[in-house]
This record gives C-alpha cells, structure tokens and sequence, in this order.
C-alpha cells in the first residue's frame, strides 16, 4: 500500500503537502475527496479527521495523520536522508528553536491575514457569501504590518529560520500565492519578502503540485 | 546571568511561557516590557522581536528567540530531563507526528476563534473600542464546532496528542480560561473538553503563572 493523501488538488493544504512530497522524492497518491456531496462531513471522514478537513495522510503501515504542516513535518524527519533537507538536525537545539519560532510566525502571524484574503476573494463567494469588505480591508492592513516583521527577518538571512531553507518557507506557499493575487501592493512594498517568496514559487515542487 | 523572559504579568503569551517554565522548575526573570510607554514599538524591542510582540526570551548565554509556543518548545526540550514530561520521545517519528499535530489544531482551529473572542469582548472594550457583536456570534459559532472536533479526540485519549499530557494541552490555558468564561455554555455541551480544561487549570504551575491578577 503507498503512501496515501486524501485530499483536493485545488486545496491550499493538499498543495502544501503536495510539494514537501514532491521535495523529499516520496511517492504517494493522491485520494480525491468527494467535496461537492460533503464526503468531508460523512462518518467515516471524521473518524479519521476530527474537523471535517482534508489533507489526511495514511501511511503505509496504515498511520493516520492530520494537518498539512505536521504531514510535512512527519514526511520531512522520516525521509530526513533523501531529497532536499527540509529540518535542522534535531540535536541542534538552537536551530531547532529558530524553526519553531518561524513556525510559530507562519502559523500566528501569517496564515490568518493571507488566507484570510483568500476567504474573502475566493472561498466565501464560491460558497455564495459575499466579500466583507471591510473584513478584507482589515486582513490586507494587518498582512502588510505582518510583512515589517517578515522583511526585517528576511533582511537578515535568507529563510526564515536562518540561511536554510526549512519546510516553514514552503508553508507559505499556498497563500502568499493567494494574496499576492489579491493584493499585489502588500507584496511589492516588502523586497525582501517579495524576492525570497518569488524564489520559492519557481521551485519544481511547487509548479508541479499545481499541475492540473 | 539568569534566564530572561521579556513580558507583561497580564499577557496570555506571557502566562503561557510561564507556565512551562514553572512545569519544568526552570528559574527566571521577568522583565516588565513598559507597554503603555509603547516600548514594544521602539527600534531596541523591534531588533529582538521583529513584530513589536511579547514574550521573548533571552538565554544566559544571549541566545534570543520569541514566539510563545517556541519559547515553550525550547525550554521543553533543553530540560527534557527535569520537571514535567512535555514532550514526546524525539526517536519516536509517530509519537512526535502526533504531537505536531494537536500543535497545528491548537494554532488553526482553536486560538483563532478563542483570541478572537477574548479580543473583541475584553480588549477592544478595555482599548475604548466598540465590540462588534455580530463577529462574537460568528467566533462563538466557530469555535463551538471546533470543540465538537475536540470532544472526539478527547473521546479517544485522555489528552491532545494521547495518553499522556504534553505541551500543547497547556498551550491552550491562556485563552481556554478567558473563552470559559465569556462563553461557559461552549464548554459546558462539551463534556470531555470541559473536564480536560477543568484538569489542566488545577496545575500549580499554571495558578502560579496568574498569581496576582
């Protein structure tokens, strides 16, 4: 049995996964959620996703786990000697600290402005709720304060966590590429965030977990 | 030099951190940030802290890191071998898989809606700000179905990430007591969730983090 994601491919959680798979040169499949009929709500879902949610991984030996950033996590220490180093080595205390701190970031100062962005413009129309523009309005003003932070860090080493890439830059992905689209201006007014993000996007792990 | 933990007494992040430094029997010091003064938003505080944010750590050997939750990680870890377990085997890659899980809903399913509620019914109304009470009905309703997801894991295993306690249980104190509060009933319909929480309040280490306020 390979390695199985259950996800979509249009899910920013899936695509995040996705390309951490695609960096470690692990081979998976990709199991399509049924969406659309609520398969994401059913009985059997839950009980392996407590939240309703995709990405969901099941490993070979049958090991569930959820959450794109602890898969990544996971696939990242079990395929540590393969494909691009994505983890400090883990006896490195400090270094291992400085990953969780940008971790933290991503997650408490990141994640909620950026994707909030996307719900706005994307995900609550698509669902027939109209955009809150005033709501928008705040998560643009907050990202863009966000990004101070981000463009001092990034002005001082090359990747969050230090002169590495980690998988917390890879995190970042999917909605850094949301908000950009959105919101171009936030982007553009931070240089070093706007060149470390476009050199993330061109990575072939990235590209490829957009394919289709 | 003993370690330093640049904060405020009142600050969740703060009390966080303080928890897991209690928890582990680590000595520290805490420096009051002077925050009404706006010293979080000098160029001093923004050099250590890049986001005009507390707490931050300063190790005794200079070492500077900040993020709550990564503060706790590292203390966690660098005194693995005292106090409280806290985390899991790091050669168990399921056990620690676990963990990074309840980690992860901690941040994306739980604080969002719990902040958000503690922000708009007491921080805004402290900071002259109005309440907006149709977003505290969405947070509720958001984080009510959230604890449904809670309520199956703690269903199965007595904590977050399995049978036994670790550092994200205690992550979630600061804004579990103050969303307890504002919204009881949430916790009240969630029956394993809400003798979870009643559990973890009773740590010393967490009563002492509040002592005084």
């Amino acid at each position: 049995m390979v390695l199985t994601i259950i996800g979509h491919p249009i899910s920013t959680c899936t695509r995040r996964v996705k390309t951490v798979l695609i960096e470690k040169g692990v081979d998976y499949k990709l199991q399509t959620i049924d969406w659309a009929n609520g398969e994401h709500k059913s009985e059997a879902h839950l009980q392996k996703q407590p939240f309703g949610q995709v990405p969901v991984l099941i490993d070979e030996d049958g090991f569930t786990l959820f959450e794109s950033r602890a898969i990544t996590r996971y696939i990242a220490a079990k395929y540590a000697n393969q494909g691009t180093k994505l983890l400090p080595d883990p006896s490195d205390l400090k270094a291992v600290a400085l990953l969780e701190q940008a971790a933290s970031i991503e997650q408490a100062d990141f994640d909620p402005y950026a994707s909030g962005i996307a719900y706005e413009k994307v995900f609550y129309p698509r669902r027939g709720i109209p955009t809150d523009e005033k709501r928008l309005q705040q998560h643009i003003d907050t990202l863009n304060a966000k990004l101070d932070g981000y463009e001092r860090i990034l002005s001082k080493q090359k990747y969050l966590a230090g002169d590495e890439l980690t998988v917390v830059d890879l995190w970042h992905l999917p909605y850094a590429e949301m908000s950009e689209k959105f919101a171009p201006q936030v982007w553009e007014s931070h240089p070093k965030v706007n060149a470390w993000y476009k050199a993330l996007k061109e990575r072939p792990s990235w590209i490829k977990a957009n394919e289709g | 030099m003993v370690l330093i933990i640049i904060g405020h007494p009142v600050s969740t992040c703060t009390r966080r951190v303080k928890t897991a430094l209690y928890e582990k029997g680590v000595e520290f010091n805490l420096q009051v940030i002077d925050w009404p003064g706006g010293e979080h938003r000098t160029e001093a505080h923004l050099q250590k802290q890049p986001f005009g944010q507390v707490p931050v750590l300063i190790e005794e050997d200079g070492f500077i890191l900040y993020e709550s939750r990564a503060i706790g990680r590292y203390i966690a870890a660098k005194y693995a071998n005292q106090g409280t377990k806290l985390l899991p085997d790091p050669s168990d890659l399921k056990a620690v898989a676990l963990f990074e899980q309840a980690a992860s809903v901690e941040l994306a399913d739980f604080d969002p809606p719990a902040s958000g509620l503690a922000y708009e019914k007491i921080i805004k109304p402290r900071t002259g700000l109005t309440t907006d009470e149709k977003r505290v009905q969405t947070l509720n309703q958001t984080l009510n179905s959230k604890l449904d997801g809670y309520e199956r894991i703690l269903s199965k295993h007595k904590y977050l990430a399995g049978e036994e306690l670790t550092l994200v249980d205690l992550f979630h104190l600061p804004y579990a007591a103050t969303t307890e509060l504002l919204a009881p009933e949430l916790y009240e319909s969630h029956p394993k969730v809400h003798a979870w929480y009643k559990e973890l309040k009773e740590r010393p280490s967490w009563k002492k983090a509040n002592e005084g306020l």
